[in-house]
């Protein structure tokens, strides 16, 4: 199926040399970044994702003519089966967002592996949003639902100081910095999307603890509506040639 | 109001134009004064066609009072000589005027009408020979769904001094060759030919007649209209920062006065929002299901 690649990323990768490239997408997601790859002109993508259904949709929106040019792999990105010193290119779109702290360091080693000396990254994702930000109650419902049931936040958003920190630890400097979204337009079809993670967890609670939740979500998602608040921004760094 | 240099025409047109098919709705009391009005926010480039009802006859009186002030574009779906020069002669009598400044084919949208238009006896021989004339000033095309047929016009039509098509964040956030305006703006900057921009205050297809008849439509459009002074604004500011020398307003004269209140307090739109802007026009009708991202 054709579906348009996203501003945020066509905008993420105008000033990166893709075309003849051997990427990495990590966190494939529905293949957004995936796409805009393949348009570029990259010459293999892999796509990770440790989510079978992302795997899926991720190959589904993948073009026949464009299928030898891609690699969906399913695995944890701590722990991946792609060779050391393997891409020119690593994209980490919308990516960190969802990873709890305690993963971050171990992802960043692992793609560090991965790279090639002299690799560039980009990762793009979600600053802060403000205090005052009406979706924060609805993140907030999808942390504690998903702390209750796995144990781990939905959510975590990052400054960009902290995710350039987190790489510069592995030898990544940042190169670029340039805002994608400002504001960011969560509109309804994201609210209710994030309403529908919190129906996910609360179909593995008890009716008691499950119904109030999800009826807290669907009451958010109500009077919230759709909300333009925070920023989405991108990072590009090189990684040292030693 | 911004003014903008339209092409290398040598005119220098406000960055709002006039549609002035809004005309065809108001008797012509509120014709004039919704002309007084226009002018009076500073905009010095209207658009009319002979197919908008009325809308000729309604321009004219006041079209030829202040003729001085008005750069005025008209157009014709003819495609044939005969036609067209009958259309040219026809579009003069009805504005009573001597010069239309810019004469543009209307509606281009098949390759075998851009070979009908630049054949001998095609509609461009009557366009220049009007020229040559003095009955017209400058030659343009609009075309409303081919961003590709515009490219080659301009390979083909050597005099070519403007285009007209549509734009705003539905179609840029598309990326089909069909929705490929921007490679028609790049074109258009790197030859010195003029943009005017339509269907900047789009919000989508009305509603199937079955749902909602025709008669009971609440705008004169020929597509649902943002109508809140936000979204116009937005709008308006959206398809400014594009690159088009002009935007033209909306078919309806219940929107002019909000947006020519927009386009006269504009302050430009940077690049993060006007992404902003397409994003949040993408979700609302995008395919892929249970977005959480951007
Ligand atoms: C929000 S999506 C990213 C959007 C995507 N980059 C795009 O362009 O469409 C996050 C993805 O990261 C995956 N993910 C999260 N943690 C992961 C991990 N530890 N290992 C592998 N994939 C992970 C999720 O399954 C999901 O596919």
């Amino acid at each position: 199926m054709a579906v348009d690649v996203p501003e945020t990323v066509t905008t993420a990768l105008a000033d990166q040399q893709v075309e003849g490239r051997v990427c990495l997408e990590a966190g494939a997601g529905v293949g957004n970044t995936t796409a805009g790859l393949l348009a570029a002109g990259a010459k293999r993508v892999y796509a990770v994702t440790n989510d079978a259904d992302h795997a899926a949709t991720v190959r589904d929106r993948v073009d026949d003519k464009n299928a030898d040019r891609v690699a969906v792999i399913e695995a944890d990105l701590r722990a991946t089966p792609l060779a050391t010193d393997s891409v020119d290119l690593v994209t980490a779109h919308g990516l960190c967002n969802v990873l709890p702290p305690t993963e971050l360091d171990a992802i960043a080693a692992e793609l560090t592996r991965i790279a090639k000396p002299d690799s560039r990254l980009v990762v793009d994702d979600y600053a802060v949003p403000p205090a005052d930000a009406a979706v924060n109650r609805l993140f907030a419902l999808e942390n504690a639902a998903a702390r209750v049931v796995d144990g781990r936040p939905a959510l975590t958003f990052y400054p960009p100081a902290v995710l350039a920190a987190v790489f510069a630890d592995h030898h990544w400097t940042v190169e670029r910095r340039k805002a994608l979204l400002d504001p960011v337009p969560w509109t309804e079809a994201h609210l209710d999307a994030h309403a529908e993670v919190v129906r996910a967890y609360a179909a593995a609670l008890p009716d008691s603890l499950g119904e109030p939740l999800t009826a807290m979500a669907d009451d958010l998602v109500a009077a919230i509506g759709s909300e333009r608040t925070g920023t989405m921004y991108s990072l590009a760094f090189r990684l040292a040639d030693m | 109001m911004e003014t903008r240099a339209l092409g290398d025409t040598g005119q220098e047109s406000t960055v709002l134009t006039f549609g002035s098919i809004a005309l065809n709705w108001l008797e012509q009391e509120g014709a004039n004064q919704l002309i007084e009005l226009v002018l009076d926010h500073g905009v010095n480039h209207f658009d009319v066609a002979p197919t908008y009802g009325d809308a000729e006859l309604k321009l004219g009186p006041k079209l030829r009072q202040y003729r001085d002030d008005i750069f005025l574009g008209c157009k014709t779906q003819e495609r044939e000589y005969e036609g067209a020069a009958r259309k040219i002669d026809r579009s003069l009598d009805r504005l009573g005027i001597d010069t239309i400044d810019l004469y543009q084919i209307h509606g281009l949208e098949y390759e075998d009408e851009l070979d009908t238009i630049t054949a001998d006896g095609g509609a461009l021989d009557a366009i220049r020979e009007a020229k040559a004339a003095g009955k017209i000033d400058h030659i343009g095309l609009t075309s409303h769904g081919n961003p590709k047929l515009i490219l080659d016009a301009i390979d083909r039509i050597d005099d070519l001094e403007t285009v007209m098509f549509p734009l705003n964040p539905v179609v840029a956030g598309k990326d089909g060759d069909e929705y490929d305006y921007e490679a028609v703006l790049e074109r258009c900057d790197a030859e010195g030919i003029g943009t005017l921009g339509i269907k900047a205050f789009a919000k989508g297809s009305w509603p199937s007649t079955d749902e909602l008849p025709e008669a009971d439509r609440p705008y004169a459009n020929w597509y649902e209209p943002v109508d809140t002074p936000e979204a116009i604004r937005e709008r308006f500011d959206f398809a400014a920062a594009q690159g088009l020398d002009t935007v033209v307003s909306p078919g309806d004269p219940k929107l002019v006065a909000m947006v020519l209140d927009a386009a006269s307090r504009s302050e430009g739109m940077d690049e993060a929002r006007q992404r902003t802007v397409i994003e949040e026009a993408r979700h609302d009708d995008s395919p892929v299901p249970e977005q959480l991202h951007h």
